[in-house]
């Protein structure tokens, strides 16, 4: 979308938005009696928005069309995302339309729950705060999640204004250790914010930084930019932890150290960068820091953590040689007893390499107020002592996330319990009066992720339920009990509005305004020094293996489990979804007999939960780690599968009060069972064939030798034999004159593997959910999918991998197409694979034929209600987009490179009389690549930018062969480390 | 028949038996049906109407119930669908071919091998149907004007498949009933009441007369020398399905000869498999004689070689092309997920066959009997390996997979096999399942050496 475009769109519809789109009473889904004039039938409204599915706050567009929501998009100004979005932002939609959401205000009568009006339901909970307000200080309570701007003023003021200071903001993965180390380090407590793309060199400690990690899409675009192979300079990372996930696969080099001895190896790493006269810092904290480290011998450390003392000597040298570097640390899986030590140590890293105030800042985030998980602690304890009446929870799950600090006993021991909530998730089963809440996308506020960055929120459509805003309900709840909070307003859209001034109606239009916030300059703290510095411990049995609790890229801390695709989304390490795995090396597997696919008992203590092995080479021997997110007890029909690996832990907190996600050693007992893993892999390696390449970044520039499939003579018959086939193709129909030829590059370089391309396809495309039973059949739609290939020696640490988003190539010699018997599969004359419903009789010959097998094919029928494999059930039918058909049984489909975009584009550009351009068009797939790994346009246009990239040196086809003349390109992924040579084997 | 004139062709140890006794035995297997048979029936008539309650959930679910694991788009409907062809044309290579090479021994065994061939067809034909994702829109496929205002792609081997078969059906129908003619006549003249006259309109008024048998044995020559050339081109078409993709394991010039030689192989043993219980059922032992077994096995033991010199030759170019993709497929047929599936088709189709060597056991029915089954169990495990394998390894190794068939899709397949027994067990009883006319052709002329009997 082009900005006037957007700018057009976004006027017309917020007049519309002032005029009716409030969150006022009485509105409903209504068919049209006089239409509403702004509402052109056909033409989407976009309204800008802010992503609330974590707490990066990342800008978005809404496209709507007729009244509802039918795609999430990257808001392109916003400063967070760039126009970016994740999976779990492009899922946000499946939330709204949750067909299990909590569709009126209800009360709990035993395990029943009964249907109230409003009005009775405020009222009853309003005398309730009263009283509790009368009968002494701090008997209310209100838990929420992640907030800023003037409804985060407002819960404050709310709690308050009952005579409490109980409000937590609490987030599973808050980050109480990083933020604890800055405040120790310097004198800050606030998490930092990192600068990826100015990074000449990147070493992450266990940080998800392209997953789940504080702002990720974020951080994927500057990872992108230093780490993409540019004109022959690209930043080094290097990965330190024991298990690497999706984000370690983008490392050049693994380093796993024994799982607990991160913090030691960094101090390590910087007693080496004082040792070799490299460190940027000087005076008195010279000296300081010099002593302090001097405690942590290299030799000694080598031998704790198991790592080299060559490594540890040649990481100081490349991260102090390159400049600036980043270490980065605070990742849930390694939030451990030694979790604070850790950033403690990561920081200091950051300051003797002199990357404090360029890639490492600390303006002040969204994180920096968030409780922790000791906060939560006693808050349990004073709900457990009766010390609490009333606690209204709103948009958190604790009674999921924080079963280790026995929140749901305690909970169930406060009188009146309240959820402002839109889905019946755990928490809310244990409260007595559901008030439903408003999604996201149907709510106002102003949200701060960074300091500078104001975000707005404004709802994209009339409420789907009958349903409040929590701020709405604060409102007439305090209301109700004779108090004045939030200045009088009226409800949330006017705090909106007045915090946003007069110039209101622009800022709901872009959506974001950013200040220049002046960073806040730090200087070194002595305070870490006291802290004691070891091998974290965890408890249980020696024999047993250390367990990872590790966040999940699609579900997040278990929040995304009530959407479909994100449950669907193959998770891009295993690649599993649906179920609950436990991941453990090779030869821990072959040790215990254990395959993938076994039903294994991983038992801590007393406590136990059940998980299907997976046998990865990414975690260190002696490590197993379970992904966080599903186990779910509550939470709608999507989230009934897999276990909760929280409910193992303990209470166990670090220094800084957070919990400890890592804090086991567990034993894994065969039940006898196995289960097929609802998993997407076929083959973990890629055979030489030449799918993924990877190439060495010494190798680059240099001339070599380029393996040609076919000799000269072959090469003029192909010629030859294509023209005579072109000829013929154009006399079967008007195919001759200007048409773009659409094609794609994707650079290999910049792809992550983290899956929002995927989601995004889903989302636009009305892919449907198949679920588990079919997954382990192959049977899931995904028309783009992530492979990922492993390349190089898996015993140990030395490996690479691979990976490749593999769509339709929409070959120009198509195999496809000459063997459909009723022209299904067809040739259009902008150069795409055509794909007709209506003709396909299911023969399902073209995906036979299909070399890349990226034809799908519906087995079931999805599409209609009737059938029992229906895959939008309730409400979950609105998000589908009315310009892709749903298909019916039986029928082939495939990736279409989004044509109903492109033919959306053609009928504009012909409307307004002008040429069609290749940035009128953008797949949902490349729109959303946080990575900007994916170009679509015109390949007939020499300076369009995927001409531009299908010259580069890099570019590839997949299986050049077999002469299918693809038009995706794909440019090889450069990495640092010299085993690439393996795997950038020409197409075989 | 003017064409086997030999009359030392009877084994000299069994007295050859009169026209009159032919004409006895082989109209008394029409008698009505015994327990035997209507048992028999009512289990073949189960079994199917579980197949067609298969597809009936089939159509109204989707083909998802059925084992289907992408990258494996086709499995035991295409494998049985292959199977059904290559049992049909041992049934025209018995006619047609060895007629045109005045095979003589071939008149007592023709007759069931051409309704076998009908009947195998008929039950082929159904699987390009059942496999559809829609099946209801089959006829999409075949080029006939339309509103929709669209002509099927003639580049895609599936419609040659629809021309391939339907021809089939049609020439190897009008052959069977074309010789059928002579004996419905006989079986009118002994019939009475409806029989009679059903049997009356359907010999066309066949009065035995010189004239028309001159007319009915050019008749004959040319439906052979039509039918012929179909033997070789049926299969073709039918194994380019395969050839025409790019599907390694599949893509190789070596399948049109490779398939019509399985073809024929898989069909002889299914004339065996047929003919034993049959004889014994209607006590023809007189008629169809082990020499008849020894010459049908004696084909199953070169065809034999053929495909199993067809199977090295793969094995041996995939090798020698140096390609990976179809070096990986073929290492993957052997020793891959599917070994066991490989090996029991080189088992059953190269060495078990290799016990026909011995003149003792390709003498000796019971043998024959139960090589013949594993012939059958052979060619079917051929097409699986061909289809199944080559697809759950091809080009792109993240969409490698395995498939298993399931419930449905094998009650599916019995039901067609049904379907081909109700047939067949309908048509031993009502027409002679050996030909009356060309068996006494092959016997003395009466008068010669017996009074009496024949016309």
């Amino acid at each position: 979308m082009k900005r006037r475009k957007f700018l057009q769109v976004a006027g017309v519809t917020t007049a519309g938005l002032a005029a009716g789109c409030g969150t006022g009473e009485g509105e409903k889904w209504l068919p049209y009696l006089v239409p509403d004039e702004n509402l052109v039938p056909g033409v989407p409204t976009y309204y800008a928005s802010t992503c609330r599915e974590c707490p990066a706050g990342c800008g978005i567009l809404v496209k709507t069309r007729e009244g509802r929501p039918i795609k999430i998009e990257g808001n392109p100004h916003h400063p967070v995302n760039r126009g970016r979005l994740c999976a779990r932002g492009q899922a946000a939609l499946q939330g709204l339309y949750d067909p299990d959401r909590v569709s009126q205000p209800m009360r709990r009568q035993g395990e029943r729950w009964i249907p109230i009006s409003w009005d009775e339901a405020l009222q009853q909970v309003s005398q309730a705060l009263a009283a509790a307000a009368t009968s002494g200080q701090d008997r209310v309570a209100f838990i929420g999640g992640a907030d800023s701007g003037p409804t985060d003023a407002l819960a404050d003021e709310f709690v308050r204004s009952f005579r409490s200071s109980r409000r937590i903001r609490y987030e599973a993965f808050a980050h109480e250790p990083l933020r604890e180390a800055s405040r120790l380090v310097f004198g800050t407590a606030s998490i930092p914010r990192y600068d990826f793309g100015a990074a000449r060199y990147i070493m992450s400690f266990g940080a998800d930084f392209l997953e789940t990690f504080l702002s990720p899409t974020e951080f994927a675009g500057g990872f992108a930019r230093s780490h993409g192979w540019h004109e022959g300079r690209m930043a080094r990372f290097v990965a330190v932890e024991p298990r690497r996930g999706m984000t370690g696969f983008s490392a050049d080099e693994w380093v796993a150290p024994e799982a607990g001895t991160e913090a030691l190896l960094a101090l390590g790493i910087a007693n080496a960068v004082f040792r070799q006269g490299r460190a940027r810092v000087t005076g008195g904290d010279a000296d300081a820091l010099r002593g302090f480290l001097a405690r942590f011998d290299i030799a000694t450390v080598s031998r704790q953590c198991g790592v080299a003392s060559d490594t540890i000597e040649r990481l100081a040298r490349e991260f102090t040689d390159a400049e600036p570097s980043l270490a980065v640390s605070g990742g849930v899986a390694l939030q451990h007893r030694q979790a604070t030590q850790l950033n403690v140590a990561v920081h200091l890293l950051n300051a003797v390499a002199g990357n404090v105030g360029r890639t490492v800042t600390f303006p002040g985030t969204v994180w920096d107020r968030l409780g922790t998980f000791a906060d939560l602690k006693g808050l349990v304890s004073a709900m457990d002592a009766g010390g609490v009446d009333v606690v209204i929870v709103h948009g958190t799950n604790p009674a999921f996330t924080a079963g280790a600090a026995g929140f749901a006993s305690a909970f169930s021991k406060v009188q009146l319990k309240v959820a402002l909530s839109s889905a019946m998730d755990e928490t809310t089963a244990l409260c007595d009066i559901v008030l439903p809440d408003h999604h996201p996308l149907e709510a106002w506020g102003l949200y701060t992720p960074v300091s500078g960055v104001t975000s707005v929120q404004q709802p994209a459509s009339t409420p789907v339920h009958d349903t409040r805003q929590a701020a709405d309900v604060m409102l007439q709840l305090a209301r109700l009990a004779n108090r004045t909070i939030g200045g009088g307003a009226e409800d949330a859209q006017q705090l909106v509005r007045r915090a946003l001034g007069a110039d209101a109606n622009q800022e709901l239009q872009r959506g974001v305004t950013t200040t220049v916030a002046a960073a806040r300059p730090v200087r070194l703290s002595r305070e870490f020094a006291r802290l004691s510095f070891g091998p974290a411990t965890f408890d249980g049995a020696e024999t047993g293996l250390v367990l990872l609790t590790v966040p999940s890229v699609a579900l997040y801390d278990g929040r995304g489990a009530n959407k479909g695709w994100l449950q669907e989304l193959p998770d891009p390490a295993t690649k599993i979804s649906w179920q609950t795995w436990v991941e453990v090396h090779p030869q821990t597997a072959a040790a215990a007999s254990l395959h993938n696919g076994d039903v294994v008992t991983v038992t801590a203590g007393e406590r136990s939960v059940e998980a299907l092995v997976y046998v990865y080479p990414g975690v260190r021997p002696g490590v197993a780690a379970m992904p966080i997110g599903r186990g779910h007890t509550r939470y709608g029909r999507y989230a009934t599968g897999g276990s909760n690996p929280l409910s193992l832990l303990g209470d166990v907190t670090d220094g800084s009060g957070a919990l400890a996600f890592a804090q086991l050693r567990v034993t894994l007992t065969p039940t006898g069972r196995r289960v097929p893993l609802a998993t997407t892999e076929g083959s973990p390696r890629q055979h030489g064939r030449g799918i993924a390449r990877l190439a060495a970044l010494a190798s680059m520039g240099q001339a070599h030798e380029v393996h040609e499939p076919f000799t000269a003579a072959e090469r003029r018959a192909i010629a030859r034999a294509d023209t005579a086939h072109r000829e013929a193709r154009y006399t079967l129909g008007d195919y001759r004159g200007e048409h773009p030829k659409w094609e794609m590059a994707i650079d290999l370089s910049r792809c992550t593997g983290c899956s929002a391309c995927v989601t995004a396809c889903y989302a636009e495309n009305n892919l449907p959910v198949v679920g588990e039973s079919q997954v382990q059949r192959h049977r899931e739609m995904a028309w783009i999918r992530l492979e990922r290939y492993f390349e190089g020696e898996t015993e140990g640490t030395d490996f690479q991998v691979a990976q490749v988003p593999m769509l339709c190539q929409q070959c120009e010699n198509a195999p496809c197409e000459p063997v459909c018997p009723v022209y299904a599969a067809y040739h259009t004359p902008d150069g795409l694979n055509g794909q007709i419903y209506n003709r396909c009789v299911g023969t399902r010959y073209c995906a036979n034929n299909c070399p890349y097998k990226v034809r799908y094919f519906n087995w079931f029928d999805y599409g209609s209600p009737a059938s029992p494999q229906f895959a939008f059930p309730g409400t979950l039918a609105w998000q589908l987009n009315p310009d892709v058909t749903v298909r019916t049984k039986g029928v082939m489909e495939k990736c279409t490179f989004c044509v109903q975009r492109i033919r959306y584009a053609q009928n504009e550009a012909k409307v307004s009389n002008r040429a069609l351009t290749d940035a009128d068009v953008q797949p949902a797939c490349a729109q959303t690549c946080p990575a900007d790994a994916i170009t679509f346009g015109d390949a007939r246009n020499p300076d369009s930018e995927v001409s531009r990239r299908k010259r580069d040196e890099r570019g590839y086809h997949v299986f050049e062969l077999l002469n299918t003349k693809p038009g995706v390109t794909y440019l090889t992924r450069v990495v640092h480390a010299e085993m690439a040579e393996a795997a950038s084997g020409e197409g075989h | 028949m003017a064409v086997a004139v030999e009359p030392k062709v009877m084994t000299p140890r069994a007295t050859p038996p009169t026209w009159a006794e032919v004409n006895r035995d082989i109209i008394k297997t029409l008698d009505p049906p015994g327990r035997g048979w209507f048992l028999g029936m009512a289990v073949i008539l189960t079994g199917l109407a579980l197949g067609a309650l298969a597809w009936a959930r089939q159509l109204k679910l989707g083909i998802g119930i059925t084992g289907y694991t992408p990258p494996i788009f086709w499995g035991t409907y295409i494998t049985t669908f292959v199977f059904w062809v290559g049992i049909a044309h041992s049934g025209t290579l018995i006619s047609a071919v060895l007629f045109l090479f005045r095979s003589g021994w071939r008149s007592a065994v023709y007759r069931a091998a051409e309704a076998m061939t009908v009947f195998a067809v008929m039950t082929a034909g159904l699987f390009p149907i059942l496999h559809l994702g829609r099946a209801w829109f089959a006829y999409w496929v075949a080029p006939y004007p339309n509103i929709r205002g669209l002509w099927s792609n003639f580049r895609s081997p599936l419609v040659w498949d629809i021309f391939a078969i339907s021809t089939y059906l049609t020439v190897s129908a009008t052959f069977l009933f074309m010789g059928l003619i002579p004996d419905i006549a006989a079986l009118r003249d002994q019939a009475t009441g409806w029989r009679k006259k059903i049997y009356s309109l359907l010999s066309f008024g066949w009065r035995n007369s010189n004239h028309e048998w001159r007319h009915f044995m050019r008749m004959y020559l040319f439906l052979a020398a039509l039918s012929t050339p179909l033997v070789l081109s049926v299969h073709s078409v039918v194994s380019w399905d395969f050839a025409m993709g790019i599907v390694p394991g599949w893509h190789a010039t070596i399948f049109a000869p490779y398939f019509v030689a399985g073809a024929i192989f898989s069909g002889c043993a299914m004339v065996i498999t047929i003919l034993v219980p049959l004889r014994k059922a209607f006590h023809l032992e007189r008629y169809i004689t082990v020499r008849h077994f020894e010459n049908l096995a004696k084909l199953c033991l070169l065809t034999s070689s053929i495909v199993g010199y067809a199977y090295f030759t793969e094995y041996f170019i995939a090798w020698y092309s140096g390609n990976p993709f179809e070096r990986s497929s073929f290492y993957n047929r052997v020793f891959g997920e599917y070994w066991w599936a490989t090996w029991t088709m080189i088992s059953c189709n190269v060495f078990i066959p290799l016990l026909l060597w011995s003149k003792k056991i390709r003498t000796s029915i019971p043998w024959l009997f139960v090589i013949s089954l594993f012939i059958n169990v052979g060619m079917w495990f051929e097409r699986f390996v061909i289809i199944v394998t080559s697809l759950s390894h091809e080009f792109e190794p993240w969409q490698w997979a395995y498939y298993t068939p399931n419930i449905w899709e094998l009650l599916i397949v019995t039901g067609s096999f049904c379907w081909f027994a109700m047939w067949f067990m309908l048509f031993i009883k009502f027409f002679p399942s050996v030909a009356i006319a060309e068996v006494k052709e092959a016997l003395p002329p009466p008068g010669r050496t017996h009074a009496g009997g024949g016309h």
